[in-house]
C-alpha cells in the first residue's frame, strides 16, 4: 500500500521513443560529440568532440594503419571494427588521401592504438547518449 | 609526425582522462578531480613500469 503511494506520488519518467534513441546513438557514432548536441549537453559535446578527433588525428599524425577486414586475422578485424567505431572520420581521412598509415614509421604502433582508443572512446560517448536519453544521467 | 614517447604518453592519458572525467561523473568538480586522478594513474604507472623494465635488455 504504501508502495503504490509512493508510485502515485512520483510520476513516471517518460520513456523515450525507440527512433530516438537511435537516431541521437547514430548521431553520437557519426560524428562524436553530436548525440549530447542534440540531447542539449552542448558542452560535454564540445569537450567529447575535441578530445575524440584530437585523439584521431594524433594517431594519424603519427601514421597509425588502417586495418581492414580482408586480413583474415580475427585481431585486424577487431581493429577494423574497433577504429570504424569513430564514425566519419576514418572515411573522412581515407577521402582525404589517408592510405592507411605506414607501418615501418617510428611512432606507427602508437599512431595505430590512438586511432583504436578514439573508437573505443566514442563507444563510451555512444553509451553515455543512451544513458542521457534513458534519463538515467543528468 | 614523430612525437618522442613521454609527449605521446603524456597527450594519451589526458585526452583519456578528460573523457573519463566527462563521463564518468556528474559535476565539474567532480570531473576534474576524477579526471585529474586518471591522468595521474596513468602516468604514474607508466613511469613506474618503465622503471621496472629498465634492467631489461
Amino acid at each position: 500500500m504504501a508502495n503504490k503511494a509512493v508510485r502515485e506520488a512520483v510520476p513516471a519518467k517518460a520513456q523515450p521513443k525507440l527512433s530516438t534513441l537511435v537516431r541521437v546513438c547514430a548521431a553520437a557514432w557519426v560524428v562524436p560529440g553530436l548525440g549530447h548536441l542534440l540531447l542539449g549537453r552542448k558542452w560535454r559535446a564540445l569537450i567529447l568532440f575535441a578530445t575524440i578527433v584530437a585523439m584521431f588525428l594524433m594517431g594519424i599524425a603519427m601514421r597509425g594503419e588502417f586495418f581492414s577486414t580482408s586480413s583474415g586475422s580475427y585481431l585486424q578485424t577487431l581493429g577494423y571494427f574497433g577504429e570504424l567505431c569513430v564514425g566519419v572520420a576514418m572515411p573522412a581521412a581515407r577521402f582525404f588521401g589517408y592510405a592507411g598509415g605506414d607501418p615501418l614509421f617510428v611512432s606507427a604502433d602508437y599512431g595505430t592504438a590512438c586511432l583504436v582508443a578514439a573508437g573505443m572512446l566514442n563507444v563510451l560517448a555512444i553509451l553515455d547518449v543512451y544513458d542521457v536519453a534513458m534519463g538515467r544521467k543528468p | 609526425m614523430a612525437i618522442p614517447h613521454l609527449p605521446a604518453m603524456l597527450l594519451f592519458s589526458f585526452l583519456v582522462s578528460v573523457v573519463f572525467g566527462v563521463l564518468s561523473k556528474d559535476t565539474p568538480r567532480d570531473r576534474l578531480l576524477y579526471g585529474g586522478k586518471v591522468f595521474v594513474a596513468f602516468v604514474g604507472i607508466a613511469v613506474l613500469l618503465g622503471w621496472i623494465m629498465y634492467p631489461a635488455p
